[in-house]
């Protein structure tokens, strides 16, 4: 009971960026919300550390309110005193509920496979784990923990948003929770999914965009299981990839850039190859749509302050890596490897999965950006592991796990190509 | 059949594809399968996870250790220390009321009066003059330095 309520103190997120989507479905507008209202209250705390501001209830709930209150000015004058939709909407709601059958059905495996250990990430106790902790005992970024030299294991510069929305409902709770960590790998699965929904539906219509978010829904579970991915950052990072990848394909306008922005910031701030993804995005960007490209700004800053903070405090590691040498005489080594684990031991089914529909696609000018993603971040996969003198050991332990996203852009893409 | 209804039943096909795969690697990750597992990584593989036993072992031995004391935690190789990142990285976030250091600040040249003050010895025993046991469990010891 406790775990379940330490999970939903994280749902108080939702807050923080409910201003961010006006124009979605309730589900899309909540899973937006709450991966946007993770990176505005990550980098409130990421502020509130370098002002010397110590964490409290009240310092991150009354901004939470504020925010809230907002988004509740802005959403309720527009529809005051509007029409109450019919019969017609209620049909439409029915048979949209038997099409997200299925999704449910995927969204309650993927939370039997967190809350029964069967996709925990090792990483959560190397290292997630023990920073959240320590951050959250000290109400603060503790820099003198991440400096102690017997801890440079634990990656004392990289990218803090994991850490900091355990923090969170560490502090609205009293307490850290293992399980609680666990069980926040099917929440950013759902606003993944629920968010790609939302927003493909436009174009797709709400039939097709349903079926192809159970396919990436089927596809994170699996991943999480196959990768052990929950209780580590490679779900918050998927969530914010997806969100990003789906804004800037599916969606226009001024609300589609916010929100790809945020994602993308928050994707930056959460891991190193959150930071390659934007990078990744804005190469694919230049050829398809340069216009857009603006929207990698909050990230550049969002990581820079950060780089910048780490290298103030003497913690700049895996950032002052850029000196090491490519090692291409590893290159068949990586490949191999790399080539196995991404069969998934199911003789390359997600592979299959996300491209089967792509083969019969139309409108592949749509699929030009999150395929240019996608060839990308196989590309920067490889060139991280070419930085390591013995990558095989890695490979195995993280593969599964980062060729999530290209396997994710891949899904983006087949539903961009259905159009 | 149109083209628009073909992609339809590849994706659905493929999505319930996955849903089986995944079943699969639920199955093969034993059992039992409605029980609360005993720790975050019961069934993460097909084998017990490198890091169950000091999960379980730190539960039973943080209340036996004075808040704030300085402590190490690795499996001990031939009864003696070893740097093992698993254990002891572990033990940094199961016990954060206490301060751990590296494993090698339990190493055989260090006198009783140099040595951390409790080592949690994982799985095997450990033999080093300036320790005494505290407690035994299943999956390991805590010592305590002769001072």
């Amino acid at each position: 009971m406790n775990e379940l309520l330490w999970v939903a103190a994280s749902l108080l997120l939702v807050a923080f960026g409910l201003p961010l989507a006006r124009s979605f479905d309730l589900p899309g507008r909540i899973a937006v919300a709450f991966a946007g209202g993770t990176v505005i209250a990550g980098t409130l705390m990421f502020a509130m550390s370098v002002l010397g501001l110590k964490w409290s209830r009240a310092s991150l709930l009354i901004p939470a309110a504020g925010m809230l209150l907002w988004a509740l000015l802005r959403w309720a004058r527009p529809r005051w005193g509007a029409a109450i939709p019919g019969g017609a909407a209620d049909r439409d709601r029915r048979q949209e509920w038997r099409r997200s059958t299925w999704l449910l059905l995927i969204f309650a495996l993927a939370v039997y496979g967190a809350a029964g250990a069967r996709m925990t990430c090792g990483d959560l106790l190397y290292f997630w784990g023990p920073k959240a902790i320590h951050f959250f005992e000290a109400r603060a970024i503790d820099v003198e923990f991440l400096r102690f030299p017997h801890y440079y294991l634990m990656h004392p510069d990289y990218p803090p948003l994991q850490p900091l929305a355990l923090v969170w409902s560490s502090v609205m709770t009293g307490r850290f929770s293992w399980w609680g960590a666990v069980l926040l790998a099917p929440l950013y699965l759902m606003a993944a999914v629920l968010a790609f929904r939302s927003l493909a539906a436009p174009r797709l219509g709400a039939e097709k965009a349903t079926a192809y978010a159970a396919l990436l829904a089927a596809l994170l579970t699996f991943g999480f299981t196959a990768g052990r991915a929950a209780g580590g950052a490679d779900p918050m990072l998927l969530m914010f990839e997806v969100i990003a990848l789906s804004a800037l394909t599916f969606g226009a306008g001024r609300e589609a850039t916010i929100i790809a922005s945020v994602a993308l910031a928050g994707a930056a701030f959460t891991k190193v190859e959150g930071s390659a993804f934007v990078v990744a995005i804005v190469i694919a960007l230049l050829f398809v749509n340069r216009r857009a490209v603006a929207a990698a700004l909050p990230a550049v800053i969002l990581i820079g302050s950060w780089i910048l903070f780490a290298r103030h405090h003497g913690l700049l590691d895996s950032y002052a890596r850029a000196e090491k040498p490519l090692l291409f005489d590893r290159l068949g080594h990586v490949l191999y490897m790399g080539g196995w684990q991404a069969s998934y031991r199911v003789m390359y089914l997600p592979w299959i999965a996300a491209l089967g529909p792509l083969a019969f696609g139309r409108s592949f000018r749509r699929a030009a950006l999150p395929l240019i993603v996608a060839a990308l971040s196989l590309g920067y996969t490889v060139f991280f592991y070419l930085h390591e003198p013995e990558p095989l050991w890695w490979i195995r332990a993280s593969a599964e796990r980062v060729l999530l996203t290209t396997l994710s852009c891949l899904v983006v893409a087949s539903a961009a190509a259905s159009e | 059949m149109s083209r628009d209804a073909l992609r339809q039943i590849v994706a659905g096909a493929a999505t319930l594809a996955l849903c089986i795969a995944l079943l699969h690697r639920y199955y093969v990750r034993r059992g039992p399968y409605f029980e609360k597992p005993r720790t975050i990584v019961e069934h993460v593989d097909i084998i017990d996870h490198e890091a169950r036993d000091v999960i379980l072992l730190a539960r039973e031995v943080a209340p036996l250790i004075p808040p704030g004391a300085q402590v190490t935690c690795f499996e001990p190789v031939d009864g003696k220390h070893q740097y093992d990142g698993i254990n002891y990285l572990s033990a940094v976030g199961l016990l954060p009321n206490h301060q751990v250091l590296p494993p090698f600040a339990a190493g055989e040249d260090l006198s009783a009066a140099e040595v951390v003050e409790y080592v949690i010895a994982v799985r095997e025993p450990f033999d080093h003059p300036a320790y005494s046991v505290v407690a035994g469990f299943p999956t390991g010891y805590l010592y305590k330095a002769r001072r």
